[in-house]
């Protein structure tokens, strides 16, 4: 079998809002030195569920995949240290600035460059944008089913079963192979690399491939090729504002309360 | 341990150490003796009685030489199969010797629990004389050199008796808190053997006696009454058993046979070494002499690490010899257990029993693992369990806070702690088996160069308000070095204001490193991921290097301990202190004035890391006593036998699996002082009471309050108004009033 898993370096989601700076005038997060570049954590989760296949049917290669600077090799080392086989990085200025279309596009080229793909595992968003549809169009351009929002996958009879989370639970669903698969957090955590793998993942070279390794034309991808524009980027102003009800008894107080609620029309 | 504050290291030997007593009590007898007007013709009879032939007691010894040598050999061979070891042994002789002397011969460690300090006082000095005895009496007669006469054979007599008569009190001793007292510690891994040891002794104690009076009935009292009363013990019995016609043909025989029973109780005591905790009479002042000579802090660090194929140590061979050594030390005296924070919180760890299933682990597996090393086989498919997994629970491994309570208690030197954090190297590194939180503190080091999951803080929100906060450039004196918690945790904010105001105002030089501050690596390798903490720590030596770091001042004990020992390690050497250190000694010359009173009993928390682990026990109490209007009461677990809050060796993140909470039980302790505050040096700490006092008292009004030295001292140092409410505070929720 062959798997892939799709990876994505983001910026740090736990960054303090106070460190997170945004450049107005381009519309773009301004990098300070207390903002780390991480592994999107769902995509360490999709990784995770594409191990437990690899240790349940034995023979199987998983490569990981990502599209990004050249910064992103961190986070395609990180997955080969939990234990996948190759890595790829999709990496080319003609790729910038797109939206999860042109993403999806690229790692689709890729997909089909990789050729005997039989599954393919992302997480079930990006933690920085949230879209939540690069998973969804990968499968759209390689025409394969998809199903979202695993919190379960395993191999059954040749079958991809996944646990799909529902608002009240999770539905169990079978898809023909090959297929793609996102995986929610509901999966659980991916697991803690082991120093001998993280030292031969660190020995590994990462094949990059550029728009042109993937046939792709640069005018499709990036910037522009996106159908997305991004008008306004800014962090939201929060206000808090806190009133003290005056009067000698709690009972006063709870009147006052309730006229300014009513006053405001909330009750 | 081989770092003692100065209060520490005074002397606390009773009476002076065991040879004051022998000395007086000798010099005084001798004295008595020569006060005789003629002891001549006084002569001592070889082979009274014909007890038996001249040779049979040296057929005896070769068999118990014999046992004692292969014994030794069975023993040695086992540690055979260990690591090289990180320190030499031919490194620091001289203060290896001191050791050996101090805590081997002297046994200053056994003495810290007094009433065993004294019956093994009791027990070992007569078990020295009496060998003493035994031997000039081989002298004497075998040999022919007859000096055992005349007043120097009263001198003998004397002094024989007395140390039969000091044992007999050891023995004693030993079974009133073995079989009276039910002592607690006694019961915790009992066997066959500890009864033995201790009835063993006594008889042949008895015997001894029993063998003298009976000489004494037939050869002295008939003829030289008053010179049998140097053996007053034996003199004592004489006449008791004078009281029942017995003939002389009777006496001789019980002679023979208590004489024979001496003996042979005596060699097969001796024989026991081999097979009993008795090796400790051996292995206690040997372990003393492989006693490491730096800091209990340090752990050792893993050489070339990219290139070796077990990380930290998962099967018995992994160990250093020492450390294979040490298992064999350790007498099951429970010691370590009883002041371990983790047992006494009812966690799943009890240091003895640790090194004992260790112990066993090693006689069970060791002598197949040489046998696979010697025949070419794989030695590491030889056990049949896992060691870390199977005979050392991982919960055991994680329980541990690192606190060296146990270490500092062992009174044979038993180094627990590197063992265990061994043992956690292998599990983390190899095994990539760390509980959910400790990964997640990892993980967060790894790619946030801090253990502080999901903190809103900046490394530099601390400064708000503070005016100009001077960044460190190599021209200032100092490096103030905040650390993790002192920037990233809400409560220690506060902290890191009151050293930073106090530093400012002794008028030294310094500057901090703001947002270039990085994790130094402490957690990492408490927790066992020595590669990471590898990593951070020699980033940030270099660091400092390049920005001409000399002396660094750290707010976290943490901190301190991993510059002050484990840096070296790293080639980065620099002068490092505390602040409680640094603020005691600007009190000192003067540079701070602690001038406004402030009307608090307190109590003070040792952290183990400035405390047991670096012997720093005075500089804060310096600090207490020159606040004017502080009252200190100490609580019962202070100083070296401090109490930890439960948050070290990486339990900060991880949940406590066990009956308690270790930092409930030490709130309780603070809370039991009757104090209105509990003063700390160390973020963790003061984290932990935190935590622990709404739990222990529900009530608000009148809970006491945790707070740094140094927030104690700022209120003394600028006045009520003058403290961090005169400054335009921020946001400092936490914050003292």
């Amino acid at each position: 079998m062959h798997l892939v898993v799709c990876a994505k370096q983001i910026p740090d989601p736990e960054t303090p809002p106070s460190a997170f700076k945004i450049d107005p005038a381009k519309n773009e997060v301004i990098p300070a030195p207390g903002i780390a570049l991480v592994l999107s954590q769902f995509d360490g989760i999709a990784a995770e569920a594409a191990l437990r296949i690899k240790e349940a049917a034995g023979d199987t290669k998983i490569t990981v995949i990502s599209m990004g600077a050249e910064s992103a090799q961190q986070a395609i080392k990180q997955v080969l240290a939990m234990g996948a086989d190759e890595g790829v990085l999709l990496q080319d200025p003609a790729f910038d600035k797109g939206d999860p279309h042109t993403t999806a596009k690229v790692l689709t080229a890729a997909i089909k460059k990789l050729g005997d793909v039989d599954a393919v595992f992302c997480g079930r968003q990006a933690a920085d944008w949230d879209w939540g549809v690069a998973g969804i169009l990968i499968a759209e351009g390689l025409g394969w089913p998809v199903s979202i929002i695993a919190k379960g996958v395993t191999l059954e009879d040749g079958k991809v079963r996944v646990q799909r989370v529902i608002e009240d639970g999770y539905e169990t669903v079978d898809l023909p192979l090959p297929a793609v698969v996102t995986v929610s957090n509901e999966f659980g955590e991916p697991r803690y690399p082991k120093l001998q793998q993280i030292m031969q993942a660190a020995r590994k070279t990462v094949t990059t491939w550029k728009a042109a390794d993937l046939g792709l034309d640069p005018g499709e991808v990036g910037a522009a090729g996106a159908r997305l524009k991004l008008e306004r980027l800014y962090v939201p102003e929060k206000e808090g504002k806190a009133e003290i009800m005056q009067g000698d008894t709690p009972a006063e107080q709870a009147q006052q309360l309730v006229a300014k609620l009513q006053a405001a029309k909330i009750l | 341990m081989s770092v003692e504050s100065p209060a520490e290291g005074r002397p606390r030997r009773l009476v002076g150490g065991w040879w004051t007593p022998a000395v007086g009590t000798s010099v005084l007898g001798l004295y008595g003796a020569f006060q005789l007007e003629s002891s001549e013709g006084l002569v001592r009879h070889s082979f009274f009685n014909d007890v038996a032939p001249p040779g049979a007691v040296y057929l005896l010894l070769a068999a118990l030489v014999g046992l004692l040598v292969y014994g030794f050999m069975r023993h040695a061979s086992l540690w055979m199969i260990g690591q090289p070891h990180h320190q030499s042994m031919l490194r620091d002789v001289p203060q290896r010797m001191r050791n050996a002397m101090r805590l081997g011969l002297a046994q200053d460690k056994v003495r810290r629990d007094r009433y065993a300090g004294l019956m093994h006082w009791c027990i070992f000095s007569s078990i020295i004389v009496l060998t003493f005895v035994t031997a000039q009496v081989a002298l004497n007669d075998d040999l022919q050199l007859n000096f055992l006469r005349g007043n120097y054979l009263l001198f003998f007599r004397f002094y024989g008796d007395l140390f039969g008569l000091i044992g007999l009190i050891g023995v004693g001793m030993a079974l009133n808190r073995r079989y009276f007292q039910d002592y607690h510690r006694m019961r915790w891994d009992e066997r066959l053997e500890d009864h033995l040891i201790i009835f063993g002794l006594g008889l042949i104690l008895l015997t001894g006696f029993f063998t003298q009076t009976m000489r004494i009935l037939v050869e002295w009292i008939p003829a030289h009454e008053d010179w049998a009363r140097y053996a007053f013990v034996s003199y004592g019995f004489a006449k008791f058993v004078e009281l029942f016609d017995f003939t002389e043909g009777q006496i001789l025989s019980a002679h023979r046979f208590m004489w024979w029973g001496h003996v042979g109780l005596a060699f097969s005591w001796l024989g026991l070494i081999v097979f009993s905790r008795l090796d400790h009479m051996f292995f206690a002042p040997i372990n003393a002499f492989f006693l490491r000579t730096d800091s209990p802090g340090r752990l050792a660090r893993i050489e070339n690490i990219e290139e070796r194929e077990v990380f930290g140590v998962g099967q018995v061979q992994d160990f250093t010899w020492k450390q294979l050594f040490e298992l064999d030390a350790c007498v099951r005296c429970g010691r370590c257990t009883e002041v371990c924070p983790a047992n006494i919180a009812g966690q799943p760890l009890s240091p003895m029993h640790l090194i004992m299933d260790l112990k066993a682990h090693l006689s069970a597996v060791g002598p197949s693992v040489q046998h696979a090393g010697h025949t070419g086989g794989d030695t590491r498919a030889v056990s049949p369990v896992a060691m870390v997994g199977d005979v050392i629970k991982d919960e055991t491994l994680w329980a541990c806070r690192t606190c060296f309570a146990c270490v500092q208690e062992c009174p044979v030197m038993i180094e627990h702690v590197p063992t265990i954090v061994d043992m956690r190297r292998f599990l983390v590194m190899d095994e990539a088996r760390i509980p959910a939180t400790a990964q997640q503190a990892l993980e967060n080091l790894e790619t946030r160069g801090h253990p502080w999951r999901g903190t809103s803080l900046e490394r530099t929100s601390w400064m708000e308000g503070l005016g100009e906060v001077p960044i460190f450039d190599g021209s200032q004196e100092y490096l103030y070095w905040v650390g993790c918690s002192g920037s990233l945790v809400e409560r220690n904010l506060p902290v890191t204001r009151a050293v930073f105001r106090l530093l400012r105002e002794s008028g030294s030089t310094f500057g901090v490193l703001g947002q270039e501050e990085t994790c130094n690596g402490d957690p990492a390798r408490r927790l066992g991921n020595e590669y990471l903490y590898q990593i951070l720590a020699e980033q940030l030596v270099q660091t400092f290097k390049e920005k001409n770091v000399q002396r660094v001042i750290t707010n976290c004990p943490h901190c301190f301990n991993t510059f002050k020992n484990e840096y070296p390690q790293f080639d980065g050497n620099f002068e490092v202190l505390h602040h409680t250190e640094f603020l005691s000694g600007a009190l000192k010359d003067g540079s701070l004035q602690a001038t406004h009173r402030v009307d608090a009993s307190v109590t003070y928390h040792d952290s183990c890391y400035l405390g047991r682990a670096n012997g720093v026990f005075d500089a804060p109490r310096e600090i207490l006593e020159l606040v004017p209007g502080a009252t200190l009461t100490e609580m019962r677990r202070s100083m070296s036998k401090g109490l930890c809050c439960g948050a070290g060796g990486g339990n900060m993140w991880q949940e406590e699996v066990g009956e308690r909470r270790v930092n409930h039980v030490r709130t309780e302790e603070a809370v039991g002082t009757g104090a209105q505050q509990v003063i700390s040096n160390c973020p963790f700490c003061i984290q932990m009471f935190e935590d622990g006092v709404p739990a222990i008292q529900p009530e608000e009004e009148g809970r006491i309050r945790p707070f740094d030295i140094a927030e104690l001292l700022e209120q003394s140092v600028f006045g009520p108004g003058g403290g961090e409410a005169a400054q335009p505070v921020t946001s400092t929720a936490g914050a003292p009033d």
